[in-house]
C-alpha cells in the first residue's frame, strides 16, 4: 500500500522499535541508507543494516536477522518481487519498501496490512486497478451449487446455466487479467531515487542538514550517471534539490566571512561532463568519458587525430593537457568550459554532451568535489574484485567514502574508478578491432569471452 | 588532573539554546532543566546543549563574550598588562572548543574567533612561563597569581610540582653537607 504521509505512517511507527534495514548494492541505496541512519541515530532507534545483492541473499538475510524484529525497511530492493510470499514472515512484521525499481509487484501495491510503499504517487500511475487483478473468490459458491443434488431437473438446469455464465465471466476476467499483467510487467524502469525520497521525508521533519542535501545530490546523480533515468527526470530532480541547496547555502553569499571555512558548501553549477577530469589529465578524461570517446571515436587513429585537432583549436597546449589537471595553468583551467562550448559543434558534439547542470561541494581547503566524480569513485569501490574481501566489506568501504572526513578513501576510490574506465575503453577497443560485434536484427550484441580482472563488475554500461 | 577531567567540569557551564521540541521540566540531581518550548530560548548546561545540537533538536546561541570585537579587545588588554586579566569565563578554552566543534554554523565568524582565543591562550601561557622562571630564579618561597583558569593551572601542574620537588631535594643536599656519602 502506498503511504502518503511518510513521517506519520513510517517514522512514527518505528519509534522505540528495532528495525532491520536491507540495502541493495548501489550508490543511491547507500546514500538513502546513510540518510536514514542519521535520522535513526538522532532519535536513538536500534537498527541492523544488512547489504544484499540479490534475491537469495535477501531471503537469507531476512531469515538470519528477523528474530524479534517487527519492522523491515528495504532500500532499492523488494518492490518487484512479492515479499510476503517470498519471505513468509509472521503476521506482525511490516515491510517498508523504498525502491526505485519499477514496475512494482501488484501484490505489494495492494497489500494494505503488511507492505507499505515509500514512493511518490506520480511514479505509480500505471499500476493496474485492484478489480482488474484481484477478485473475490466465488468458486466455492459455484461448486456448492453444482454439488447440490436436490430438487427438479429444471432447477438444476437453471443453476447450471447460471454457473456456465459465471464460469464464462470468470474466464474472460482471467484473460483480461493476464493481458493487463503482461503489459504492466513488459518493461522495467526506474522511478525517483530512494535517497531523494528519504531526504524529502527528513525535510518535512525539519531535520535536514547540508550533509544530507549532499547525499541526496549524490543519489540522484548516480541514477543519471548509470543511465537509469532520462535527462528530463534528472533535470526535475536537480531543480528540486537546487531549492534545498540554496536554502542551506545562502549564508555564504551575503557575507563571505560569516560561515567557517570548515562547513560544507554546495554550489549549483553547469559541470563539464568529463569523468574525473579534476583528478586526471584533461586528455585522458576526454578519451575515457563516454560521450566524448564515442563522438571522437578515440579507438581509431583518425579519431585520435581529430581529438588532437580539437585541443589545438581550443588553444590548449598538448603537453599541459596530458599532465594532471591541477597542474595546468589557472587561466587555461578557467577557460576550458567556454572553449569547449565554442568549438564543439564542428566536431559533432552537442551541448548536452558537454555540460550537465550539477553540484559541487567544498569543505575546508581541500579540492572541489563534483557529484559525478563521487558517484564514480563510490561505484568503483562497491564493485571491487579482491577475492579476500567479502561483499559486506565493500559496502562498508563505500560508506567510508561518503563520510566527509575520509579523503584518503576518496582518493583510492578515484584511482579504482580510473582503472575501471580505462579497462572499459580497452575492452571496447578490442571488440571493435576484432570485429566481434554481431548484428542480430534490431540490436547489436557482443559475446564477452575473456575479461580482464578490472572489468569484473556488474554495472558497467557500454553505449554504442 | 587529566585535561579530559577539566573539560568534564567545564561542561557544567550554562549556555543559551533555542530548542525545536517541547518537553516539560525535568528534575535532575544537579538542578532542574526546562521546560522546553519550541522557539523560546532557555539556558541549559553545555553537555546537554552539545548533545541536543548533534541530534538536530536545538540551535545554540553563542555566548556574548564569543564575539570578534570583544575578544580582540581582551587580547589587547592581556598583551598590555603585566599581570593576568580576568577572563570572560572560567573555562573559556573548553567552552569555545566544544562549541566550535559541534555548532560551527551557529557561531558567526567562527574562524576568527578560534584564532583569537588561541592567541589569548598563547599570551597567557607565555606570561605564566616567564613568571615561573622568575620565581625559580629568585628563590622565593611563595608566589600569588590572580585570574588563572583551571585549564592553565592544569597544564603546568605536573611539571611545576615535580620540578620544584627536585629542586628542593638538590638544595637540601647541597646545604646538608658536602661530606654526606653517596649511600
Amino acid at each position: 500500500m502506498l503511504i502518503k504521509d511518510l513521517k506519520r505512517d513510517f517514522y512514527d511507527a518505528i519509534q522505540h522499535q528495532r528495525v532491520l534495514i536491507l540495502v541493495a548494492f548501489d550508490v543511491d541505496a547507500l546514500c538513502a541508507c546513510r540518510i536514514l541512519q542519521y535520522l535513526l541515530q538522532c532519535d536513538h532507534i536500534l537498527y541492523t543494516i544488512v547489504p544484499v545483492s540479490g534475491k537469495e541473499e535477501l531471503e537469507k538475510a531476512f531469515v538470519d536477522n528477523s528474530e524479534g524484529v517487527q519492522h523491515v525497511v528495504m532500500i532499492n530492493c523488494g518492490a518487484t518481487i512479492d515479499v510476503v510470499e517470498l519471505l513468509q514472515p509472521d503476521e506482525t512484521v511490516t515491510f517498508y519498501i523504498c525502491d526505485s525499481h519499477r514496475p512494482v509487484e501488484v501484490s505489494n501495491m495492494y497489500n494494505a496490512v503488511q507492505v507499505k510503499l515509500l514512493m511518490k504517487a506520480d511514479d505509480l500511475t500505471d499500476v493496474p486497478e485492484f478489480d482488474e487483478v484481484f477478485r473475490e473468490d466465488d468458486e466455492s459458491d459455484e461448486s456448492g451449487n453444482e454439488s447440490e443434488d436436490s430438487d427438479g431437473l429444471s432447477k438444476r438446469r437453471k443453476m447450471t446455466d447460471e454457473s456456465i455464465a459465471r464460469r464464462q465471466d470468470r474466464r474472460k476476467w482471467e484473460e483480461n487479467r493476464n493481458k493487463v499483467i503482461f503489459d504492466y510487467t513488459k518493461f522495467s524502469s526506474y522511478g525517483t531515487a530512494a535517497s531523494l525520497i528519504m531526504f524529502e521525508m527528513v525535510w518535512k521533519m525539519s531535520k535536514d542538514t547540508n550533509d544530507l542535501v549532499w547525499l541526496a545530490v549524490i543519489g540522484v546523480t548516480d541514477q543519471f550517471v548509470h543511465f537509469k533515468t532520462p535527462r528530463d527526470k534528472y533535470m526535475e530532480d536537480v531543480m528540486a534539490l537546487q531549492s534545498h541547496v540554496s536554502r542551506h547555502n545562502h549564508r555564504g553569499e551575503e557575507d563571505e566571512s560569516l560561515l567557517s571555512v570548515n562547513c560544507l558548501r554546495i554550489v549549483f553549477d553547469e559541470e563539464l561532463q568529463l569523468s574525473l577530469y579534476r583528478h586526471w589529465s584533461l586528455f585522458d578524461s576526454l578519451c575515457h568519458s563516454i560521450n566524448t570517446a564515442c563522438k571522437f571515436r578515440v579507438w581509431t587513429l583518425k579519431g585520435q587525430k581529430r581529438l588532437h585537432e580539437f585541443l589545438a583549436e581550443m588553444g590548449m597546449p598538448l603537453t599541459q593537457c596530458k599532465q594532471q589537471y591541477t597542474a595546468m595553468d589557472s587561466q587555461l583551467r578557467t577557460s576550458v568550459k567556454t572553449m569547449m562550448q565554442e568549438h564543439m559543434t564542428k566536431y559533432g558534439l552537442t551541448m548536452q554532451d558537454i555540460v550537465l547542470p550539477s553540484f559541487w561541494a567544498q569543505y575546508g581547503y581541500k579540492t572541489k568535489l563534483c557529484a559525478s566524480d563521487v558517484v564514480l569513485a563510490c561505484a568503483a569501490v562497491l564493485e571491487g574484485v579482491d577475492k579476500n574481501k567479502s561483499a559486506t566489506d565493500y559496502f562498508l568501504d563505500a560508506q567510508d567514502i561518503l563520510q566527509r572526513s575520509n579523503t584518503g578513501w576518496l582518493e583510492k576510490g578515484v584511482v579504482l574508478a580510473k582503472r575501471q574506465l580505462t579497462a572499459l575503453v580497452n575492452q571496447v577497443q578490442t571488440f571493435l578491432d576484432m570485429h566481434q560485434v554481431i548484428s542480430a536484427g534490431p540490436f547489436l550484441y557482443v559475446f564477452v569471452q575473456e575479461v580482464c580482472s578490472a572489468l569484473l563488475c556488474s554495472q558497467s554500461k557500454v553505449v554504442f | 588532573m587529566d585535561p579530559a577531567e577539566v573539560e568534564f567540569l567545564a561542561e557544567k557551564e550554562n549556555i543559551s539554546i533555542v530548542p525545536n521540541f517541547a518537553l516539560e521540566q525535568i528534575y535532575m540531581i544537579g538542578g532542574d532543566l526546562g521546560p522546553f518550548n519550541p522557539g523560546l530560548p532557555t539556558s541549559v548546561p553545555l553537555w546537554m546543549a552539545c548533545s541536543l545540537k548533534q541530534r538536530q533538536k536545538c540551535r545554540i546561541v553563542a555566548p556574548e563574550w564569543m564575539d570578534v570585537e570583544k575578544l580582540s579587545d581582551k587580547k589587547q588588554e592581556e598583551v598590555d598588562s603585566k599581570f593576568f586579566t580576568p577572563m570572560p569565563s572560567r573555562h573559556y578554552l573548553e567552552v569555545s572548543q566544544l562549541l566550535l566543534q559541534c555548532a560551527t554554523d551557529d557561531i558567526p565568524r567562527a574562524d576568527e574567533v578560534k584564532t583569537l582565543i588561541k592567541d589569548i591562550w598563547d599570551v597567557r601561557m607565555a606570561k605564566l612561563r616567564s613568571s615561573i622562571d622568575i620565581f625559580v630564579k629568585s628563590d622565593a618561597t611563595h608566589a600569588k597569581l590572580n585570574h588563572l583558569t583551571l585549564m592553565e593551572i592544569n597544564t603546568v601542574r605536573p611539571f611545576l610540582t615535580s620540578a620544584l620537588n627536585l629542586l628542593h631535594d638538590l638544595r637540601s643536599n647541597l646545604t646538608a653537607g658536602g661530606f654526606a656519602s653517596q649511600d
